[in-house]
């Protein structure tokens, strides 16, 4: 039995043996593998069964190439926005910041689906003019989500820019540097790192959220999935189990796409890591 | 002595609130009459229609108290689990502590976390509805659908909470056992007594923001035919034709709970802030 | 170099400032004492206007700078600033500290500006440190990077709140000996402090504030020994040893 390498860091004054990652990669995989055999085990299903690839295959990677493409669109637009919004909401005057409060009490207030719904109603209504299409429902849906994700997004930010110390701005107007010298030089590259790792967590429901656009029909990878049901029972040799394996691979894969994201965001912030700027989140 | 330049910033600031105030209420209604405008809300329609999306409402409120409670229970059981630390005792010991019983259950409540965290809740509730489907197969689809739903929720918030307890009983944790035990308390007592009541303190209010985050996904049950809510107002929206309406209403009342509670919330945050207190971003459940 | 007449200041209600006049001439060293909520720190923000004072003008060599249309940036470039909590930008090195004023408000190249920096860094004991990031350092060497920084901007005067008041004892020497090597070299400074040692080596003049107005004016030797005033001794007692 190796010792496991531990490095101790301190957390906030609590010494915590931490493992090395690689350890920990091995561990996830190592227990959730067993996890999945018990499961299907316990639920007599199989993750590997031949028939049903045969005919689902197709529509699972079609299903990802679209949840995809919705993340592409709504992760930079929803990102931009926010930061955006974020800058706005801690401006010193009122007319800029109390319309950005409203916009994010009101989406952060309802339901993303009941955005998702009725945006697929009203903006194909008000677009008819120029566009068509059952793909137009979804975008504007899908760009009604990014500004659902933007109103997150721009707490997140707000939270970076009001943890960069005063005292630094003042420092700086000290030396003669214009306002928007301040923010580009001192407070944006210390707000942007330590808003990254609550960012990650957004990207990753900003993934989970494009399932939601199945509620209207979207061909994405739960909504191929949904779709595929019907096909479960009308066909011959159909077995009910297939059910099982569709959605525990279903939700593999956006467990891998959320993994990823988080992976990337803490890479990232590893990578531009200052000592002494520290985040205040969990 | 006022200067004059005082003078003029006052007038300024009370400028810049009256702009403020002329565009917000400014662009909110140009979106209603932009929506609402041109048709004009029917409201017949909704002095009749809304004892059916009270029923929604109801549904909604039900189905979200329920599972909020029992996975109340679930998240702080493994929230508890997995707040206590491995302790730093000699370098040596950690290769036995990699096997132990209280180790894999740990772990096992990590997984369990980062797979509800991981996934959209669309999944879950699909997945435990295929479940119930294929084991419970003579149940009627309604109630089946009801228990799904009830079970789903509850594992999805019983993750979230969980991460709640666990930062709760972590944040008060540092030293303050030892402390406790300096005292002659003996570990359990130190828990109730000491860690315990102020962990309970921490917690509120982003217990109080799950609870609201859960109102919402609960729009999600739809998907196994719940009719909540959001389903409601679907209905109303397609098949009755009255989309400006419905949507307002059920805007109107999602709205009506959540906002107040939130500003309730946020008010009592600032009141208690503590600065590097983690807790107070503990991440609630999103869809 | 720096002259002050009648400046008043008040944040909503409060008169925080009343009626200060001072004069500071070139190559001097003031020292200005006083309790907390005297107004010093408000009156040092007013000269390099990062607070407006509401009446009464500041002149600084010979131009009035409290004035509409006065271009606020180049008024700060002439007067440095060092403040009591340091604020280094966290996420630069201490080189990139001292560097970053020339560069992106005087517009100097990189490298002259790193030269620059680094010869700063090295006239207060710290070229050792050029790659090291605030957190990184102790108090007395941040607050020393944080004086390089400011005499990087080439100011005509040295402003400093209370520098040393956040430091652990044994690292207010170090920072107080770069300020008396500073005075020596002929820098004009106002310096608000409780260090009465370094006040009577290196100050001329002592000024004691209170309440917002300036109470009385004097040698180290006329403050510290024999004070006018009631409440100027009352002070200066409670801060002797």
């Amino acid at each position: 039995m190796a010792t496991a390498e531990a490095s101790v860091a301190e957390v906030r004054g609590q010494p915590v043996v931490r493992r090395s990652s690689l350890i920990r990669v091995i561990e996830a995989v190592i227990g959730a593998s067993i996890f999945l055999v018990l499961l299907q085990i316990l639920l007599n299903f199989s993750l590997l069964d031949s028939e049903f690839w045969r005919r689902y295959g197709g529509s699972f990677e079609t299903g990802i190439g679209t949840t995809l493409r919705f993340v592409a669109i709504i992760l930079p637009l929803s990102a931009v926005l926010g930061f955006f919004l974020g800058w706005l909401r801690i401006s010193r005057f009122r007319t800029l910041s109390w319309p950005v409060a409203v916009y994010v009490d009101f989406f952060r207030g309802i339901p993303p689906i009941v955005i998702v719904i009725y945006a697929s109603i009203f903006g194909a209504a008000l677009l008819q003019v120029r566009f068509t299409g059952r793909d137009l429902a979804w975008n504007v849906a899908a760009v009604a989500l990014a500004l659902h994700s933007a109103a997150y997004q721009s707490e997140i930010f707000r939270a970076g820019f009001q943890s960069v110390p005063r005292g630094q701005i003042e420092a700086a107007q000290a030396l003669g540097m214009r306002p928007t010298q301040a923010m580009y030089n001192v407070v944006l590259p210390q707000a942007l790192r330590l808003s990254l790792p609550p960012l990650g967590n957004e990207f990753a429901v900003v993934i989970k959220d494009t399932s939601l656009l199945a509620s209207i029909g979207a061909l994405d990878l739960f909504g191929v999935s949904q779709d595929f049901i019907q096909a479960v029972f009308l066909q011959p040799g159909a077995s009910v189990y297939w059910l099982l394996t569709m959605w525990t691979a279903v939700a593999l894969v956006y467990f891998a796409m959320t993994t990823a994201v988080t992976q990337v965001l803490l890479f990232l912030e590893r990578k531009f890591h200052v000592r002494g700027l520290e985040g205040v989140s969990v | 002595m006022r200067s004059l330049e005082d003078l003029r910033r006052q007038r300024a600031r009370t400028f810049d609130t009256i702009a403020a105030v002329v565009l917000t209420v400014g662009i909110v209604g140009l979106l209603l009459e932009v929506l609402v405008g041109r048709y004009g809300l029917n409201w017949t329609y909704i002095a009749s229609a809304w004892p059916t999306y009270l029923r929604g409402a109801w549904v909604t409120f039900y189905v979200t108290t329920v599972s909020y409670i029992v996975g109340m229970g679930i998240g702080f059981i493994i929230g508890w689990a997995r707040a206590a630390r491995v302790s730093v005792r000699k370098p040596g010991a950690q290769g036995a502590a990699v096997f132990g019983v209280k180790y894999t259950l740990r772990r096992m409540g990590d997984g369990y976390v980062a797979a509800i965290r991981g996934t959209p809740l669309f999944v879950q509730i699909v997945f435990v509805s295929s479940v119930l489907v294929i084991r419970f197969s003579s149940l009627d689809p309604n109630q089946l659908a009801l228990i799904a739903g009830l079970v789903a929720l509850t594992a999805n918030t019983g993750g979230y909470q969980s991460e709640i307890f666990r930062a709760g009983i972590q944040t008060v944790h540092t030293g303050q056992v030892e402390a406790a035990r300096a005292i002659g308390f003996s570990r359990w007592k130190a828990m109730r007594h000491v860690i315990l009541p102020q962990a309970l303190r921490l917690v509120i209010p982003p217990l109080t923001n799950e609870y609201i985050g859960l109102l919402k996904a609960s729009s999600l049950l739809l998907v196994i035919g719940i009719v909540e809510l959001t389903e409601i107002g679907r209905r109303e929206a397609f098949f009755q034709g009255k989309p400006f309406e419905s949507f307002a209403i059920v805007t109107g009342l999602y709205l009506l709970i959540t906002v107040p509670v939130s500003k309730i919330v946020e008010y009592i945050e600032r009141r208690l802030r503590v600065p590097g207190l983690g807790i107070q971003q503990a991440p609630t459940t999103r869809v | 170099m720096i002259r002050v007449e009648d400046v008043h200041k008040y944040f909503g209600s409060l008169h925080v400032l009343r009626g200060i006049s001072l004069d500071v001439s070139k190559g001097e060293a003031l020292v200005i004492i006083g309790p907390s909520g005297s107004g010093k720190s408000t009156l040092l923000r007013c000269i390099n206007l990062l607070v407006e004072p509401d009446a009464g003008r500041v002149f600084i060599d010979g131009v009035h700078v409290n004035r509409h249309d006065i271009n606020r940036e180049w008024v700060r470039q002439q007067v440095g600033m060092v403040f009591q909590s340091f604020n280094l930008f966290t996420h630069l090195t201490a080189l990139e500290n001292v560097m970053l004023g020339p560069i992106r408000v005087k517009g100097m190249s990189r490298e002259q500006s790193e030269d620059k920096a680094k010869q700063l860094l090295a006239r207060v004991g710290l070229a050792a440190k050029a790659k090291a990031y605030p957190a990184e350092l102790s108090g007395g060497q941040q607050q020393r990077v944080a004086i390089a920084r400011a005499l990087a901007m080439d100011p005509k005067a040295m402003l400093f709140d209370e520098p040393t008041s956040a430091l652990d004892p044994e690292y207010i020497r170090e920072v107080l000996d770069v300020m008396t090597a500073l005075a020596r070299d002929g820098m004009t400074m106002i310096v608000v402090t409780h260090e009465m040692g370094f006040a009577s080596n290196v100050a001329r003049r002592i000024v004691f504030m209170d309440g917002g107005v300036i109470l009385e004016e004097g040698h180290p030797q006329e403050i510290f020994e024999h004070p006018k005033q009631e409440r100027t001794r009352a002070f200066v007692s409670k801060i002797l040893r």
